[in-house]
């Protein structure tokens, strides 16, 4: 299509990692996207899809940014922590309608999680909009939350927050809870062969409910870092594309917890180099996208050429 | 005040027939592969693409019928290369179905950009004309609803019937049916169940690319990003509700275009409900819808599964 391709990777490598602005894009990036590969990749180790990682994402922003503004006062050490357990709770509790709907009603936890996506859009316009906004912005904000709630910065030009450390832990802990624990086991097992499971007494359904609550409770953070790390407020649309990335992410490294961190950097890379191509050779950022989902295609061919 | 009421009543169930379409044609889509035991989740990207493409051939061409036929061109496309990685290379459906949806995603506002570029007026092309039934369009009330619309309208309905009479009432329906609830049956019959899902999924792909089509055709008259809304993905809810069947399917629809349509008149009637509560109709209702599906309709039984003839399976 006529673009100078050698150019393009220089581009994209140079901006994500040579400029200090562009690597601390990259890690901004990076926060988000591997929290919401952690939320699809843990129901999928139960084998539950959860592709609603977008609306516990919001729904856990807008729980944040409601703690962050009623109680605005509040000093750091104690505002914070809340903040963060507000986002927290709130995406899991988003996650917990199709969780349960699948534990009660035995229904497909894909068509509801996607649901439950849509519904978040008009919730998040609602709080934006009518319930703390603020009037000073032209898109649909709220007003900011307390400073207590904002996650201190690590570098203050360009400003990157810790909220890397915090998920970098959370990554952490999450892969030692599915890969060497008891509970995590039974997790596993429920997911490759929930048949087998349950007759060694694993209550295979509650598993799928443990998983999507947990899956949610991390897209749940994923919003509270965004609001409490990079915005200090709920603005409508923070989301991004961060779902989409996040279950390409998770499919790319198969499901390996371990890889995901690594998958998911190198996407942060991508995603930064690519607005990098659409400011200076006018390549469209939907470029990338697909020649991630492209990336995605190929390793999942990969399964079929070492089957034969 | 009678008068009225019945104005209202059919300028009400006029826009809901006009917002079935590209329910039915997703839905029996769907419908189609699901019956040859494919499942497929990239309904939205689909449509996404149908909707850009449809678009962009309509602006480029200046004929609507080129937008509408380089769309189920673009959906067959995706059929194929859905039926291509699940039938022959035997990967996961769900998975290629997400990817799919992706690809679609981005290829659509891409395409876009590429052709249109970034501009503050976004082209417009001419909305499909309703096209009176004579006769039949000059009964009172039902025929200003039913046989007012534009050719899309008859289409759909047309499509469903005909679906009904393929799957029921020929032997190659009956072939089709045995493919999505026992392949291996169906295949020590001589039926070819590959050829089955590659057609299915083409011809389903061809009705998603048309029922993206058809948003900027009636709609809006230019293509946004994203403007599909979901309605991909409540399609496929729709067709689990109406129990794989095309005339269930049609007749979900309706409550689905309802629903819809009740949520904008509500909107712009007031009424003082905040419209954000009304934007989520929609969703809340397929939710709704799909407690009821899981409970009392089947889907086939091989849904989802790939066939290999090498293999010995149970089923």
């Amino acid at each position: 299509m006529g673009f100078d391709i050698p150019k393009a990777y220089a581009t994209i490598l140079f901006t994500s990692f040579r400029t200090p602005n562009g690597f601390v894009q990259t890690l901004l990036k990076f926060v988000p996207l591997l929290l919401q590969a952690l939320a699809f990749t843990v129901p999928l180790t139960a084998g539950k899809f959860n592709i609603g990682g977008e609306g516990q994402l919001i729904v856990g922003a807008i729980g944040a940014t409601a703690v962050g503004i009623l109680f605005a006062g509040l000093p750091l050490p104690l505002l914070l922590p809340l903040v963060i357990l507000g986002g927290i709770l709130f995406g899991a509790f988003w996650a917990a309608i199709p969780a349960w709907l699948l534990y009660r009603f035995g229904i497909n936890e894909i068509l509801t999680t996607v649901m439950m996506n849509f519904v978040s859009f008009s919730f998040v316009d609602y709080v934006a909009t009518e319930i703390w906004r603020d009037p000073a912005a032209g898109h649909p904000t709220t007003i900011p939350i307390g400073v207590g709630g904002e996650i201190p910065l690590l570098v203050a030009r360009p400003p990157l927050n810790s909220g890397i450390f915090l998920v970098v832990l959370v990554a952490a802990v999450v892969y030692v809870y599915v890969n060497r624990t008891p509970g995590g086991y039974e997790l596993v097992a429920a997911g490759a062969n929930p048949r087998a499971s349950r007759v060694f007494g694993i209550n295979v359904r509650k598993m799928f409910l443990l998983s999507l609550i947990l899956g949610g409770a991390l897209a749940g953070l994923s919003g509270a870092v965004e609001v409490a790390g990079v915005h200090h407020r709920l603005i409508e649309g923070l989301q991004s594309n961060f779902l989409l990335l996040g279950i390409i992410i998770g499919l790319i490294a198969r499901g390996n917890l371990l890889a995901v961190p690594f998958v998911a950097f190198f996407i942060a890379v991508l995603e930064v180099g690519a607005s990098a191509l659409q400011r200076t050779m006018m390549i469209p950022v939907e470029m990338v996208f697909i020649i991630e989902a492209l990336v995605l295609l190929f390793v999942l061919l990969s399964d079929v050429v070492r089957r034969r | 005040m009678a008068d009225q009421f019945q104005a209202q009543f059919v300028g009400f169930a006029r826009l809901v027939m006009l917002a079935i379409v590209p329910y039915v044609l997703a839905s029996q889509g769907t419908m189609l592969g699901g019956r040859t035991g494919l499942f497929s989740v990239s309904q939205e990207g689909i449509m996404l693409v149908g909707a850009s493409i449809g678009f962009l051939g309509a602006y480029l061409y200046g004929s609507l019928l080129y937008g509408l036929l380089l769309a189920m061109l673009a959906g067959a496309l995706f059929g194929l290369a859905l039926a291509y990685f699940t039938t022959t290379l035997k990967m996961n459906q769900f998975v290629i179905g997400l990817a799919l949806f992706f690809f679609g995603l981005g290829l659509s506002t891409l395409l876009y950009k590429f052709v249109v570029g970034i501009t503050l007026q976004p082209p417009l092309i001419p909305t499909l004309r309703s096209v009176p039934i004579p006769g039949l369009s000059q009964i009172p009330i039902l025929g200003d609803i039913l046989f007012n619309q534009n050719w899309l309208v008859y289409f759909a309905i047309l499509l469903s019937i005909f679906l009904y009479y393929l799957l029921y009432q020929t032997s190659i329906g009956l072939e089709l049916r045995a493919v999505g609830e026992s392949p291996k049956a169906a295949d020590s019959l001589g039926v070819n169940v590959s050829l089955m899902r590659y057609v299915t999924a083409m011809g389903g792909g061809m009705l998603m690319g048309l029922a993206g089509a058809y948003l900027p055709m009636v709609y809006t008259g230019t293509f946004t990003e994203g403007m599909v809304q979901g309605r991909g993905w409540i399609a496929i809810a729709l067709t689990f509700f109406g129990g794989w069947s095309p005339h269930l399917i049609l007749l979900g629809s309706l409550f689905f275009a309802g629903v819809e349509v009740l949520a904008l008149r509500v909107q712009v009637g007031g009424f003082g409900i905040p419209y954000q509560f009304l934007l989520t109709l929609p969703y809340v209702a397929t939710i709704l819808v799909m407690i009821f599906a899981t409970r009392w309709v089947r889907s086939p039984a091989f849904l989802g599964q790939n066939y290999d003839r090498e293999k010995r399976t149970l089923t």
